[in-house]
């Protein structure tokens, strides 16, 4: 029998760090977040002021517009790059010349610092400038300007973060599929599945909880994601890209609202704690519960 | 003869000060006795005045006073979050800080900053003989408290105008005169006022398509999510229309809309705000995705004919030929003007646009304030001013304009510099509000939604002028 | 399985084709990059053009010449390189004890971990700003300003992730191997390096691979909790790439040279994918 003391013994050092840098200054942030705290304001020191944070943020048009927008850039994103890093994943698992090569060459966005991604893309689609702005005029007469037109902004973010993070998920996935067990393959073809039914029925359960913990990771860091967009857009035209992340840099830094920025960051962080354990539930956990009580 | 110059400068600081004071060779290294060995730590930006303080000025004040410098160069936002939360903490990280004209009155009101005049005089064994604030520019002022009875408590490191380009070859090409005068029937010169400013975007822009040129009227700053834009507006388009102070009154309790006593949405703000707009039909496109240091860039690349430009960015687009493709093609003039606003800046009533820059200061956290300040002297001294205005385009002192060096550059720049020292006083620094970024942050969002049409100009400002009182009520300033 | 069927000659071409057509796409960002890294200002202007005619050195030499770059370089390889080590080998010490023990609540902290990675960050830098310079003080030692407090920091969002990806793949190994190790007389320690390591090695050297470069990528903590010493080359990066900044040339070689580190250390742990592919991916 294994004896927990042993379990608890490995888990030790990773639970105490987690305990001290993200729990400690996250008990902080709560009780911050129930402050009215504006280093300044008339009265620069922190008062507690209940709920009131809250009750501000329900009405507070600009943070839900952002909250909203990001979700709908992480849909968008999220959903692009699983789709397409799993489309990849699969093509490399194929006999190829000089594949190492192009898993390589696939790789290196994931090696640019996201600010510097930010400011690549930003050179590409300045006009008077970038490429971009230049040969889509020319050749398919758009006119490309993220600074003026909202939507294209958006789709821009888009794509800044489906090329940057695209590549991660084929990693991982290229992990997953490379240790998957040969035996339900093998039996699927005695049965005669075709390909389509191996898909549905073989490989993506096999493959269900690495993709969802790529879908959680890649889930969650767009909900965050500022560098990138602070530089491509600085959350512009207007609020089309002014993403939560951003938003609440905003308000805590320039403005140096810590009552109200913690008060939204404790919202978003529920937010998002929320929709992804349920999405745990749903997918996972419903099948490993039982074994682990 | 730059020599001769700094060396009768010193001699005449010395003469000016006391003559019971030690030798100038021996001052630094007697002052600094016994704090040798120490390391004073700096924050800036990453700008070319501040490289040459960590790079050349550091360096030499450790060899005079065997006090080591540390500076810790970064971006704008950065530098700002890093320095407030020092300060906030009291943790004293930094001895030195780079405080912009703009933020001094929060940093006052908080008590961030160490009394420098005070200390001087308090501690007279530390009082540089070369150092002295009457040396300085007027933008010195800017950085004196008047609730405390005009004390100094931070040591300017460069100023600049933000002034009006245009393109010299153009504006003097016989051709584009005589078109010009056929369609307008006026000469064709730097525009006395915003009418003739239009005219001549609108011109130029026509000419840009009609000849095939990637030229546009008018350069315009109006990134639509960065608040650039909105600095362009409140600094430099709205007091040239009569609104000083963002149109927020502070005596009538911090009031914003015109119904409480403001006039942020008043008539001449409207205006100033569909005049700005405007001129975006005569922008090169990038002009949405554009700070002050992109107009800067677009200017340089001859993408525009005329525009409202920082004055650091002046001297490079003119001189440089690595990174400017109109050197030698700059001229400088005053901004275009509405009747009465001339008069007003005279008087002292406002001022026709922004007078920005930036100085070192000691936090009241500093641990190390007495070898702080021998630093802020020592870069405040004359002597070291010319080869740094060359090396930044930036003067804080009186004497430096008439630096050899800097008369030279003034030739190549139109004589920005000229302009500076003579039409300086017309321009104004940022309001003294010490809720600079807050109502700012408040507003910024607004008037980026004017930029992309979403609003029209009367209801953006309507809007920021609720948004602004709603803040300042937030924040407790307006009861 | 699906993707191992043998290539039909003509099936090959194709695959080559697309490959190469998704290789461009994928370089085209960064080509653009180096363009403007190798040009002065000036020959930037105009009509995009993607040839460097000649090379403008300046971009480079004023970033290599300047020292700081150098200790930045170095601080960045050191801490990204020791964070995804202690990353990799606490995640798997993690990850086995969720998966192989019955421990009480054990998927409640499995959960909770990646809770640690969903903070919007820009909060969460006031508290942890007052942590390195306050709480953790001992005589003048600080955390603040030093590589291992960037190191421990850095565990805060990579040991959720370290966690969540190679969950699955411990999963995925067959109990009854360490169990027979077990029973043969193998301690906790000795099960972890025989058995479970070699059969996790392609998910973990992905995991350091990914760790490394959140690591190394990272800007926002960095910028705030260090300041001359320990400062990483992102910091440095965004001394050229404000959100004001026009020093294009200078921002595009220095993010061209940080490239090449991370490029050595892709090298350097692609084979143990590579070799764990092979390991997977029995041929039939």
């Amino acid at each position: 029998m294994r004896s927990q003391t042993t379990g608890w013994l490995l888990l030790a050092p990773t639970l105490v760090i987690l305990l001290v840098f993200g729990l400690g200054p996250f008990i902080y942030v709560l009780v911050v977040g129930f402050t009215n705290w504006n280093s300044f304001a008339a009265d620069p020191t922190a008062h507690f002021a209940g709920v009131q944070n809250f009750r501000r943020l329900v009405f507070d048009d600009p943070f839900l517009h952002s909250l909203w927008l990001t979700f709908g850039f992480t849909f968008f994103a999220v959903l692009s790059e699983i789709v397409l890093g799993y489309f990849l994943a699969q093509l490399l698992m194929r006999d190829l010349p000089f594949k190492g090569f192009f898993r390589t060459i696939h790789t290196l966005p994931l090696m640019v610092a996201p600010i510097a991604v930010g400011a690549t893309w930003r050179l590409l689609t300045v006009p008077g400038l970038g490429p971009l702005p230049y040969y889509l005029d020319r050749w398919l007469g758009i006119d490309l300007r993220i600074g003026t037109f909202a939507d294209q902004a958006f789709i821009a973010t888009v794509i800044m973060d489906v090329w940057h993070w695209t590549p991660l998920v084929t990693l991982t996935l290229l992990a997953a599929i490379s240790s998957l067990p040969k035996e339900p393959f093998e039996q699927a073809q005695i049965d005669g599945a075709n390909r389509a039914q191996v898909f549905w029925y073989v490989t993506l359960p096999l493959l269900k909880p690495a993709i969802l913990a790529t879908v959680f990771i890649r889930v969650m860091d767009a909900l965050r994601t500022v560098d990138e967009v602070w530089m491509l857009t600085g959350g512009g035209p207007a609020a089309a890209t002014r993403y939560v992340g951003l938003h609440i840099w905003r308000v805590v830094f320039p403005k140096t609202d810590y009552g109200y920025g913690a008060a939204m960051s404790l919202l978003t962080l529920y937010v998002t704690i929320v929709l992804c354990w349920l999405m745990y539930v749903a997918l996972v956990a419903r099948r490993e519960l039982p074994r682990s009580e | 003869m730059k020599l001769r110059t700094t060396v009768s400068a010193v001699a005449l600081a010395i003469g000016l000060m006391s003559s019971a004071m030690p030798a100038w060779a021996d001052f630094w290294s007697d002052a600094a006795k016994d704090l040798k060995g120490t390391t004073i730590r700096g924050v800036t930006e990453s700008t070319p005045p501040s490289n040459y303080v960590k790079d050349v000025l550091a360096p030499a004040f450790t060899k005079a006073t065997g006090i080591k410098v540390e500076f810790e160069t970064t971006s704008w936002d950065q530098m700002f979050d890093k320095e407030i939360k020092d300060m906030e903490a009291k943790t004293g990280l930094y001895d030195v800080v780079y405080i912009e004209q703009d933020i001094i009155y929060s940093y006052l009101a908080r008590g961030f900053l160490v009394d420098l005049t005070k200390s001087m005089a308090d501690n007279a064994k530390l009082k540089a003989p070369e150092f002295d604030p009457a040396n300085f520019t007027t933008f010195i002022d800017y950085f004196k408290d008047p609730t405390k009875g005009n004390d100094l408590f931070a040591v300017p490191m460069e100023s600049f105008i933000k002034t009006y380009l245009y393109r010299k070859d153009l504006f003097g090409d016989a051709e584009v005169q005589k078109a010009f005068k056929a369609k307008y029937g006026y000469d064709l010169a730097p525009p006395k006022d915003h009418k003739q400013y239009t005219d001549i975007a609108e011109f130029f822009t026509q000419w840009g398509k009609s000849h095939d040129m990637q030229l546009w009227g008018s350069t315009v700053q109006a990134h639509t999510g960065h608040p650039a834009s909105w600095y362009e507006f409140v600094e430099s388009v709205e007091p040239t229309f009569g609104v000083y102070n963002w149109g927020i009154n502070a005596q009538k309790n911090y009031a914003a809309s015109v119904k409480n006593g403001g006039s942020m949405n008043g008539p001449q703000a409207v205006a100033a705000l569909t005049w700005f707009l405007n001129n975006l039909k005569y922008a090169p496109p990038e002009s949405t995705q554009s700070t002050w240091d992109e107009i800067a860039a677009t200017f340089a690349a001859g993408r525009a004919a005329q525009g409202l430009v920082y004055g650091e960015n002046a001297a490079w687009i003119a001189t440089n030929d690595s990174k400017s493709k109109v050197v030698g093609k700059v001229g400088v003039a005053l901004p275009p003007l509405e009747p009465g606003v001339l008069e007003d800046a005279e008087s002292g009533k406002g001022y026709i646009g922004y007078f920005d820059g930036g100085a070192f200061a000691i936090p009241t956290s500093s641990k190390n304030k007495e070898a702080a300040l021998l630093f802020l002297e020592f870069i405040g001294q004359p002597s070291v001013q010319a080869d740094w205005a060359v090396a930044g385009s930036r003067i804080t002192l009186k004497s430096t304009y008439d630096d050899p060096k800097v008369k030279a550059q003034d030739e190549k720049t139109d004589h920005y510099y000229t302009l500076m020292k003579e039409k300086g006083k017309l321009f104004a620094g940022a309001p003294t509000y010490p809720f600079h970024a807050q109502v700012r942050e408040a507003v910024a969002p607004i008037f980026y939604r004017a930029i992309t049409g979403e609003l029209t100009p009367q209801q953006a400002l309507d809007k920021m002028a609720d948004a602004a009182e709603a803040e300042l009520t937030q924040l407790g300033y307006r009861k | 399985m699906m993707g191992r069927s043998p290539l039909k000659p003509g099936r090959g071409w194709l695959s080559l084709a697309f490959w190469i057509v998704a290789s461009l796409i994928t370089l085209f960002p960064i080509y653009w990059m180096f363009v403007v890294s190798a040009k002065s200002r000036v020959e930037l202007f105009g009509a995009p053009n993607f040839i460097i005619r000649s090379f403008f050195v300046e971009n480079y030499t004023a970033t290599l010449s300047n020292p700081t770059f150098q200790r930045y370089m170095l601080n960045s390889i050191i801490v990204a390189t020791s964070n995804a080590l202690l990353v990799t080998t606490l995640a798997l010490l993690a990850t086995y004890a969720l998966s192989r023990y019955r421990l009480v609540g054990k998927e409640n902290i499995f959960f909770w971990t990646i809770t640690n990675r969903m903070a919007p960050p820009a909060v969460f830098l006031l508290p942890l700003f007052l942590l390195f310079t306050q709480t953790f003080t001992i005589g003048s030692f600080s955390l603040y300003d030093t590589r291992i407090g960037l190191v421990l920091l850095y565990c805060v969002f990579n040991l959720p992730f370290a966690i969540w990806t190679l969950r699955g793949i411990i999963d995925a190994i067959p109990r009854e191997l360490d169990e027979q190790a077990m029973v043969d007389g193998c301690n906790t320690w000795q099960v972890l390096t025989g058995v479970i390591f070699p059969l996790a090695k392609p998910g973990l050297a992905v995991t350091a691979i990914l760790t490394w470069v959140f690591a190394w990528n990272e800007y926002l903590f960095a910028a705030t909790l260090t300041s001359v010493n320990a400062r990483t080359i992102t910091t440095g990066l965004a001394e050229f790439v404000t959100v004001t900044g026009t020093n294009w040339g200078q921002m595009a070689a220095t993010a061209t040279l940080t490239l090449v580190p991370a490029l050595v250390f892709l090298g350097l742990v692609q084979q143990h994918i590579v070799a764990g592919l092979t390991f997977g991916a029995v041929k039939e």
